[in-house]
């Protein structure tokens, strides 16, 4: 493949990726919110607050995009790997790997958005798991943390930005 | 390493890595997405249910009129609107239509892979209610005096309790599946008993056929809950047989196949105290421990015990999977139980009981 299919899938995938994931979460969640919500509006609060956890995945990918974007000069210039050298495939590989570990590690949003439902449930029935319920669901961002981090350190050190 | 070797290892790689993460992904959402909605609002429900306070100012109530006034604020108050004699046929219907009310809630946001389970647990109902119906009209009692307002046959399970003659009876049960056994009784091949233990054995053989069609958790759970509700009747039979100081050949074919028990042993000893002895051994064991004390005088004791115990351990189910059937499954059972005291509350305070009488009665209840 040329460098410009690897950069270019590299960032898709960093928001593609990260995005529908944070959007299935978010629906997951979602859909547990309008339930507890139909039986009393007193849950809105609660429900709202753990339903938005998941998006948060999305924006890291958007973060990855932009990055890849920048590092490969198609934002802010001109494209850096038209040459299909070795060196541009590599350093465009690095675009890529640093995408897909962003929208691989982006699907934790599923899980989340999961967790985050059982407790909007768990709320529900006793508000006061409210703190516990936040915490549970924040560990699968953990994941997307350490991915955002890794893709980072490979745009920074492998191709520099 | 030469170029194009090179991408062919990166390609092969990602559409390993693409065909597991895609499946992976969508058997995750698959089983958990469809329970999001239902369950979030099953728990919502469950912090309606009323609480012991409650129960216990209902006690106070001392006339079915306060009764039904101290239910307007609860989930109840739709279903009571319609009782203006305050007599306690009226009250029992309204809660009995509560009951089925929440059902078919459940059924209608249930996914669609778990209603059916519902709609097999509401025939429970039409065993009770076909049971009820012919012991009474064996009986010469009035049968509708024993008819609960629920269940997908209430109509014919209704005709049947106008049914003038036990032939016409027949007639209404032609082309369901208790039309067999049904016909076993009018010929004589059946006593009452076993003609109950016939309709319950078509009831759980249909559901335990059902749990055998389901996959993963979702069968681990329908199963464990099955088999407790057919252990808990095959000992209560079993007991009360013992009692009754019936043989055990007389006792086995009053059995329901399915459970986890083996009551063989139960069937052979000699009297109740040594049967209750020899189901110590058994998972049921501390069940019966903690009710030793009373059993020996009032088996109904040792079915609300095992009644809690059923809800105990679908409360556990439900933490171990809080997305999947088993949550809609304890919410119905906590509904039945809380329908079943407030039934309970209401016919003592129609006999005049007193408010501590009946909280000590009620407390004890599941």
């Amino acid at each position: 493949m040329d460098p410009i299919v690897y950069v270019s899938l590299g960032a898709a995938l960093a928001a593609g990726l990260a995005g529908a994931a944070s959007a299935f979460g978010v629906g997951v969640a979602g859909a547990a919110a309008a339930g507890v919500v139909a039986e009393d509006e007193k849950n809105f609060k609660n429900a709202l607050i753990l339903e938005g956890l998941p998006m948060t995945q999305s924006i890291y990918g958007l973060i990855t995009l932009f990055l890849i974007l920048l590092s490969a000069g198609i934002i802010g210039g001109g494209f850096k790997f038209t040459a299909n050298t070795p060196d541009n495939i590599v350093k465009s590989a690095i675009l890529f790997g640093a995408g897909l570990t962003v929208g691989l590690t982006g699907l934790s949003a599923i899980p989340q958005g999961i967790i985050a439902s059982a407790g909007i449930g768990a709320v529900a029935k006793n508000p006061k798991t409210f703190t516990q319920g936040i915490i549970f669901a924040a560990m699968a961002e953990t994941m997307a943390i350490f991915g955002l981090v890794g893709a980072l350190i490979m745009i920074a050190t492998g191709v520099g930005l | 390493m030469e170029l194009g070797t090179l991408s062919g290892i990166l390609n092969t790689t990602l559409a390993v890595v693409f065909t597991w993460v895609a499946y992976k992904t969508g058997s995750y959402i698959y089983k958990y997405t469809p329970y999001s909605y239902p369950n979030a609002r099953i728990n919502a429900m469950e912090a309606k249910l009323l609480s012991e306070q409650r129960f216990n100012e209902l006690a106070e109530s001392r006339t079915l009129q306060n009764f039904v006034v101290n239910l307007e604020d609860t989930e109840y108050r739709d279903y009571l609107a319609g009782v203006s004699n305050y007599i306690i046929e009226e009250v029992e219907r309204a809660l009995d239509r509560a009951l089925a009310g929440s059902y078919e809630l459940m059924f209608k946001m249930l996914p669609k892979r778990s209603r059916d389970f519902f709609r097999l647990l509401l025939e429970e109902w039409d065993v009770r209610n076909i049971a009820s119906v012919v012991k009474a009209k064996m009986a010469g009692e009035p049968a509708s005096d024993y008819v609960v307002e629920l269940g997908p046959m209430l109509p014919k399970v209704k005709a049947m309790a106008e049914a003038k003659t036990m032939e016409e009876i027949l007639v209404v049960l032609e082309g369901t599946p208790y039309e067999e056994p049904y016909q076993k009784l009018l010929l004589g091949e059946l006593d009452v008993s076993a003609f109950e233990t016939e309709l319950y054995r078509i009831y759980y053989g249909k559901l335990m056929e059902y749990a055998a069609s389901r996959a993963a958790d979702e069968r681990k759970i329908i199963e464990e809950f099955l088999r407790m509700k057919i252990d808990k009747l095959n000992i209560l039979t079993a007991l009360r047989a013992k009692a009754a100081g019936m043989k055990a050949e007389e006792i086995r074919h009053l059995l329901i196949e399915g459970g986890s028990l083996n009551l063989e042993p139960v069937l052979h000893v000699d009297d109740l105290s040594m049967a209750i002895a020899e189901l110590d051994s058994t998972k049921y064991g501390p069940v019966l421990r903690e009710v030793r004390e009373e059993v020996e005088r009032d088996l109904s004791v040792l079915e609300k015990a095992l009644d809690r115990h059923i809800i105990t351990r679908m409360n556990e189910l439900v933490r171990f999977y809080p997305l999947s059937i088993a949550t809609p499954i304890s919410y119905a059972l906590k509904k039945e139980a809380e329908v079943r005291k407030l039934k309970a509350i209401a016919k003592l305070i129609e006999d005049g009981a007193r408010p501590e009488v009946i909280k000590g009665i009620v407390g004890e209840e599941v």
